[in-house]
């Protein structure tokens, strides 16, 4: 790629902000849109999340007026960016279309990014995730058919098939099995550092969003598996951040970030089918490179390093949303009984594990497993969208009921 | 995948019949967008008799309730709604009287389906969700059971101004009966086999 945010010029910080206006941006058609059209935007929500949070907390430790400062000014404009994007997502979808939207996210993004990590270790860890958004996915929209009546076909395409993955009910581990081993930010690669911090973002606004509208609905199974999984996510977050080198500075974390967003704001940008979408890709990108000048403006004053040194000098392959069917299919016939023991994975269930299990499911089934039997106990069967062929797993090939 | 027929037999709670029933309404605006010619043609007069007798029946059965039982039900709530209808009516008669071929009936109809959505999710949310918290479920099962009747009675063709469970019961009959028996000589019925309607 010839494009460098790090050299290309940006919209100047103070002409970046909106009015009321310019704000109020147009959602994009409930039923007509590219499935990947909404994960994008989904994506860039929760990457523009992370930004705000990010220069939150950094906000919170540092001493120095003048960046604190900086760090508000450019902060204000990542939060009208965050609502620039989410809100192109239209009012009708209920907080179900939108998680089914959101796990799709995660099996595609994880998926690809799995597929085009340079790091075995990280590559790892990414492989271990995905297996279970899927399966996420598939208990939502076995949900969605009972109370909306409505077939999650219509939300994914049929770009990302529907089956069980690694089963929720085993995803529930101890806490400290979920922290892995952080890469080195010497000797990582640059686009690993971009990876890792793409998916946290993802899978903290996953996490968020349950937390915030899982109990929106009023059906008792509804509640109770935005609970179950919400924890998931929990694990998630911590998975994919203990990825992270603790001994990034603060500086070369702001660079990363800003860095980041340029990448993926370019990336999307390149494969956007609506036009309307892809011309706030453009703007934003615009406006981050500005960001990400600034933010390299404060490292090299306070790190005395120059971006190049955290980011690398070429912008990665770019980030695409496309189908991860066969890979996911390997995996499916590969992984499925992996599970977590301190930083690394094992295929028993050991004690830490099995004391876990016993203690969250109190002895009955969670969740996850009671939404299923309630689909089959009113359809017949399972709801799947299985476009190449029975699961890889013979354990979980679909049964019907002889009703 | 198939789907058992007797799982939407089950479907003894009105809200549950009316989501349902929101849901083939957006497939069947799909089904209008993608057929040509003929089967366009005839994918209309499905969806046009679906929300005809979808809407009659809510305004016969659902909304005087909700205007009884809910708060602000007599403040606006219920009048939003039948606002919206009036309104959604009012487009599908129009586009009855257009060539479903041409570039005019598309754009119509595309305001149509934002505007049926938009209302349906209004519904669901502001009406649907606090019926069930207000009304208990042998209640929400005969008012399913009402809904089932008013459908088979209901006029098959949209006629705006008649919002009300009075107008509807009065106008109701002849109309629908005249609606009805217009169809059946135009060959135009469009009944679907779906067991949800």
């Amino acid at each position: 790629m010839t494009f460098n945010p790090l050299t290309e010029k940006g919209i100047p910080l103070e002409r970046q902000l909106r009015n009321w206006r310019e704000l109020d941006v147009t959602p994009v058609d409930p039923d007509e849109t590219d499935p990947y059209t909404k994960c994008r935007i989904i994506t860039m929500n929760g990457i523009e999340v992370e930004a705000a949070l990010f220069s939150h907390h950094f906000a919170r430790i540092c001493p120095d007026r003048e960046v604190k400062e900086q760090l508000a000014r450019t902060r204000y404009i990542e939060q009208q960016q965050q609502k620039a994007v989410n809100w192109l997502l239209p009012g009708t979808a209920s907080v179900l279309e939108t998680t089914i939207s959101y796990e799709q996210v995660a099996v595609d993004l994880t998926g690809w990014v799995a597929r085009n990590e340079p790091d075995p270790y990280l590559r790892q860890a990414y492989e271990f995730g995905v297996l279970e958004d899927f399966d996420h996915l598939y208990r939502y929209a076995n949900l969605y058919e009972i109370i909306e009546h409505r077939r999650a076909e219509k939300i994914v395409g049929r770009l990302t098939e529907v089956m069980p993955g690694r089963p929720t009910i085993v995803e529930h581990r101890d806490p400290v099995d979920n922290l892995r081993d952080p890469y080195d930010r010497n000797a990582a690669a640059p686009i690993s550092k971009l990876h890792a911090l793409t998916l946290v973002a993802a899978e903290q606004q996953t996490m968020n969003f349950y937390m915030t509208t899982g109990n929106m609905y009023m059906e008792p199974i509804a509640r109770q598996l935005y609970q179950e999984i919400g924890l998931i996510e929990e694990e998630h977050v911590t998975h994919y951040e203990s990825l992270m080198d603790p001994g990034e500075t603060w500086w070369e974390r702001l660079v990363t970030h800003e860095y980041n967003e340029c990448y993926l704001y370019y990336s999307f940008m390149r494969q956007e089918s609506d036009p309307k979408v892809r011309a706030i890709w453009e703007l934003h990108l615009n406006m981050e490179l500005e960001h990400l000048r600034i933010a390299a403006d404060l490292m090299r004053r306070h790190d005395g390093r120059e971006p190049e040194e955290v980011v690398g000098r070429e912008l990665p392959q770019a980030l695409t949303f496309e189908p991860n069917k066969a890979f996911l299919r390997e995996l499916l016939a590969t992984q499925m009984d992996l599970t977590t023991l301190g930083a690394g994975y094992v295929r028993e269930q050991h004690e830490r594990f099995q004391r876990m299990q016993e203690q969250i499911h109190g002895g009955e089934k969670p969740p996850s497993e009671r939404v299923i039997d309630l689909h089959r106990e009113k359809f017949g069967a399972d709801y799947r969208i299985e476009t190449e062929g029975r699961h890889p797993d013979p354990r979980l090939r679909q049964e019907v009921s002889g009703r | 995948m198939a789907q058992a027929p007797q799982a939407m037999a089950e479907q003894v709670d009105v809200v549950d019949l009316l989501t349902a029933q929101h849901s083939l309404i957006r497939d069947l605006f799909e089904e209008v967008k993608t057929a040509q010619g003929e089967a366009r043609e005839e994918a209309f007069h499905r969806l046009r008799r679906m929300l005809a007798v979808h809407e009659t029946a809510e305004e016969e059965v659902v909304h005087p309730i909700a205007r009884h039982v809910l708060d602000g039900g007599d403040d606006g709530l219920v009048d939003d709604r039948l606002a919206e209808e009036n309104e959604a009516k009012k487009m599908l008669g129009e586009l009855e009287g257009m060539q479903p071929g041409k570039p005019d009936f598309m754009e119509l109809l595309d305001r149509l389906r934002m505007a049926v959505l938009a209302h349906a999710r209004s519904e669901e949310r502001y009406e649907f969700m606090k019926l069930r918290d207000k009304t208990d479920p042998s209640t929400l099962r005969a008012m399913a059971a009402s809904v089932k009747v008013a459908e088979a009675f209901a006029p098959t063709h949209p006629h705006a101004g008649v919002e009300s469970a009075t107008a509807n019961l009065v106008a109701g009959p002849i109309t629908a009966l005249v609606d009805r028996v217009r169809d059946a000589v135009r060959g135009t019925s469009g009944t679907t086999d779906d067991p949800r309607s």
